[in-house]
């Protein structure tokens, strides 16, 4: 029998749901797959609801993980077995290597002179990352990582003598005793390369939403500057397609609900950084729930954005780079084609475990989407269990918590 | 802004799912059926407006909307739908209500538009070819699978055609030609929008529209392609161009012969020379170019046929009036070739039957042609001439 409570994802829902457990004097273990926390969110330029960078909310959450010892955060981690039952679970975590000394060294010099790249995965494609890498300023653990497969000759042969730094490390496994398990493992952008109709990910100047968060980040590949990533020059026009692969049944066949808030947010960015450039945004309907209607009135004010209703069916590449769209208007009854600097997707998003086989006992609905389990005290929180802003993610983390906790007490 | 009161029929939308667009409520109208059209122009494209058409029941809307004819119903707009709604079933279903209404007597179109109605449809050439057929045995002294004089089996010891066949198969002809005309009357009509229409530029009459029509698309098929270059589709559907063009040139085939030797057969009472005697020897080059015809028939009806089986259900379905169009033909080629192989055979009550049956089918194909989806080569026709005079493509 344990009290401990098991946490499988470290982005918002997970990381609230182990601050708030952990808070309540429960011994929490967090699982993350990547080697650092944050999630999704870490990844954005600004997040709503109230369009903060992302260091603002994680930093907070950073400060209450490091300050109670209570939370374990084991990263590069995943879940590879269970046993046991409600109340007397056994995990099974295996832990890959890290190949970075356990205190945080500040590897920055050594990093930019090593030679081998690899498109980085935080970056989405848009840049290349080293051998040794931290993805974000705030990232936490603060630690880097070691990516032996990236390493050139001269690279292996310049980390091979630092004492900080293991080349051999190996992947190990450790188990750990918990009552309850609380699962928010998150959503992935819908794959673009199976958007045949919308370029299949292969037209240039064509992004999704995420890159276009990673382009308008003061982190990212170009330090915050919305340009065209084929040629790094300001788009003079750009045009956000919605429900690229949501609510289509051969795609996503669900409304993912943060794609429009996230294109009038990302309007918004271009529109601080280039009043002059034009944005228009392709939708079947604009979703604005609740008090976001505001967000979508000061867009909608803005001189240079045009709301035009229809779904873009098809993009293809046009000369100079640029991206031939074609929609009809369906409200004017025309059909469109028009050539445009930056195609913005507005990708859905597809939780994580879709297409995924994660070792416990879990129904997933035809999406992915977790639909049930809590009988086994097996609780689902943030974009795991059905889309969700971040706003809504920390409530359902906070929720899952609770139900977690109200598995255990008393063991 | 203007306002305008709509006025649903709501019988129209049942009667259209009932035609095969049992799927088009699920349309949300997201326009992306416009765009994986190759085929719909840029201003007011289909099948969007279409669909809220039909969604709506606007009867009056969909009846003069020639975009309907302009669909060669590649299934693209289907494909790419993201609600399963299913538009280019909803098109073809618009136009079978059409050819259900379009002309009278509407009994007809009820009885082809459901397959209760096929007894009905079936009695009346059954019953006119059998009497035929007991009076002819009359002749013959009673005999109702007579030979002729040489032993061999000749159909027109029955089915002789100055007095039974051709009376009856032009009466046939001519009417339906007479209806047919009547519904593109009627459809011209629909076509034509409210008010006055004011014509710019440089006109030409109707019958060099048709004339471009017929040698720009109808004998190239070249629209078939041009249905399939719309945005890429993942689905990979079999394509229809050669199925339809083997069917196509295969009736033009055998609507050559048979005038050839209808022109043979009277002519020859006036001009001996080009006197034709039937059964034709299978050496005579009409006879060949007839089996030649009848080949290409039936691998028309075998691609087209296996085309429809592979649909998967999910993007389009076939409807009755699909299945009713397909089915005929394939009574009328199989019945046809069958009794020429029974003759051939020399099984005498069996190439009698089959031949009966092979008129009954024939009489079929075209006396309910108005009512039938056998109608487009008619009504689309007329459709993509309306379109080329005023302007639309």
């Amino acid at each position: 029998m344990s009290n401990a409570i098991l946490v499988v994802g470290g982005g918002f829902a997970g990381l609230t749901a182990a601050i708030e457990a952990a808070e309540l004097g429960h011994d929490v273990y967090i699982v993350e797959k990547t080697p650092w926390l944050g999630g999704r969110v870490a990844q954005l330029n600004k997040y709503f609801p109230k369009l903060c960078p992302p260091s603002c909310g994680l930093e907070i959450q950073f400060q209450r993980i490091r300050k109670n010892p209570r939370i374990k955060c084991l990263t590069m981690a995943e879940v590879t077995g269970l046993s046991g039952s409600k109340g007397d679970y056994t995990v099974t975590v295996r832990l890959a290597p890290r190949g970075t000394a356990a205190h945080n060294v500040d590897f920055s010099l050594l990093a930019s002179s090593l030679e081998g790249e690899t498109p980085s995965e935080f970056e989405l494609g848009l840049s290349g990352r080293k051998a040794l890498y931290k993805s974000m300023p705030f990232a936490y653990p603060a630690r880097y990582v070691l990516d032996p497969s990236t390493l050139s000759k001269s690279d292996a042969a310049r980390v091979a003598g630092n004492k900080f730094l293991s080349l051999d490390e190996k992947e190990r496994e450790i188990e750990l005793k918990v009552g309850a398990i609380v699962v928010a493992t998150g959503w992935k952008p819908y794959d673009v390369t199976r958007l045949e109709n919308l370029g299949a990910g292969s037209v240039k100047n064509c992004v999704s939403n995420m890159q276009l968060e990673r382009l308008a980040s003061p982190f990212g590949p170009t330090g915050g500057r919305i340009v065209r990533p084929s040629d790094r020059r300001a788009p003079t026009n750009v045009a956000f397609v919605q429900c690229a692969g949501s609510r289509d049944q051969n795609h996503l066949n669900y409304c993912s609900y943060i794609c429009c808030m996230a294109s009038l947010k990302q309007s918004l960015y271009i529109a601080e950084q280039y009043p002059e450039t034009h944005v228009t945004i392709y939708y079947i309907d604009l979703r604005a729930p609740g008090r976001y209607v505001n967000v979508l009135d000061k867009v909608k004010a803005l001189p240079n954005v045009s709301l035009v209703k229809g779904k873009v069916a098809n993009a293809v590449q046009a000369e100079g780079d640029r991206v031939r769209l074609t929609v009809e208007d369906a409200v004017r009854g025309e059909k469109l084609t028009l050539d445009y600097d930056l195609v913005v997707l507005a990708t859905g998003m597809q939780p994580s475990l879709a297409g995924d086989k994660l070792p416990l006992p879990l129904p997933l609905d035809e999406e992915g989407f977790i639909a049930g389990g809590e009988e086994a005290g097996i609780f689902a929180a943030g974009c795991a269990y059905m889309p969700l802003d971040v706003t809504r993610t920390a409530q359902s983390g906070t929720a899952a918590a609770l139900k977690a906790v109200q598995t255990v007490k008393g063991r | 802004m203007a306002q305008c009161t709509l006025k649903p029929d709501t019988d129209f939308t049942r009667a259209l799912k009932e035609a095969g667009g049992e799927s088009l409520k699920k349309c949300f109208q997201c326009a992306t059926c416009s765009v994986a059209c190759p085929m719909a122009p840029a201003n007011a494209p289909y099948p969007r407006k279409e669909m809220v058409w039909a969604s709506w029941g606007l009867k009056d809307k969909l009846q003069g909307d020639v975009d309907l004819w302009l669909c060669h119903n590649c299934g693209n707009c289907s494909d790419l739908c993201p609600r399963g709604a299913r538009p280019a079933d909803m098109m073809a279903a618009a136009r079978n209500v059409i050819y259900r209404d379009l002309t009278e007597p509407s009994i007809i179109g009820k009885w082809m538009s459901k397959p209760s109605g096929l007894p009905f449809l079936f009695a009346i050439p059954a019953v006119l070819w059998l009497i035929v057929w007991w009076i002819r045995a009359g002749f013959n002294g009673g005999e109702w699978f007579p030979r002729a004089a040489d032993g061999r089996i000749v159909f027109g010891q029955i089915f002789y055609g100055d007095y039974t066949i051709d009376p009856i198969f032009m009466l046939t002809f001519f009417g339906a030609c007479f209806i047919l005309a009547r519904g593109v009357m009627k459809l011209w009509g629909m076509f034509k929008p409210q008010g006055s229409l004011a014509v710019i530029g440089k006109t030409k009459s109707w019958i060099w529209h048709l004339w471009d029509v017929i040698w720009d698309e109808a004998i190239s098929h070249r629209k078939f392609d041009d249905c399939d270059d719309g945005p890429a589709v993942t689905k990979s559907a079999p394509n229809r161009k050669n199925g339809h063009m083997l069917l196509v040139y295969s009736f033009c085939i055998l609507a050559f012969v048979t005038a050839v030797v209808a022109l043979g057969h009277w002519g020859g009472k006036v001009i001996p020379m080009i006197k034709i005697e039937t059964p034709m020897p299978l050496t005579f080059p009409v006879k060949i170019l007839a089996n030649i015809g009848a080949l290409m028939l039936l691998a028309g009806l075998a691609i087209l046929t296996w085309r429809r089986m592979s649909l998967k259900p999910a993007d389009q379905v076939s409807s009755y009036y699909d299945w009713y169009l397909l089915g005929i033909i394939w009574l009328v080629a199989v019945t046809g070739v069958l009794a020429q192989c029974f003759r051939l055979a020399d099984v005498i009550a069996p190439a009698f039957v089959v031949y009966y049956l092979h008129l009954v089918f024939v009489w079929m194909l075209f006396a309910y042609l108005p009512w039938s989806k056998l109608g487009h080569f008619v009504y689309r026709t007329a459709a993509l001439v309306y379109v080329r005079m005023y302007g639309r493509s």
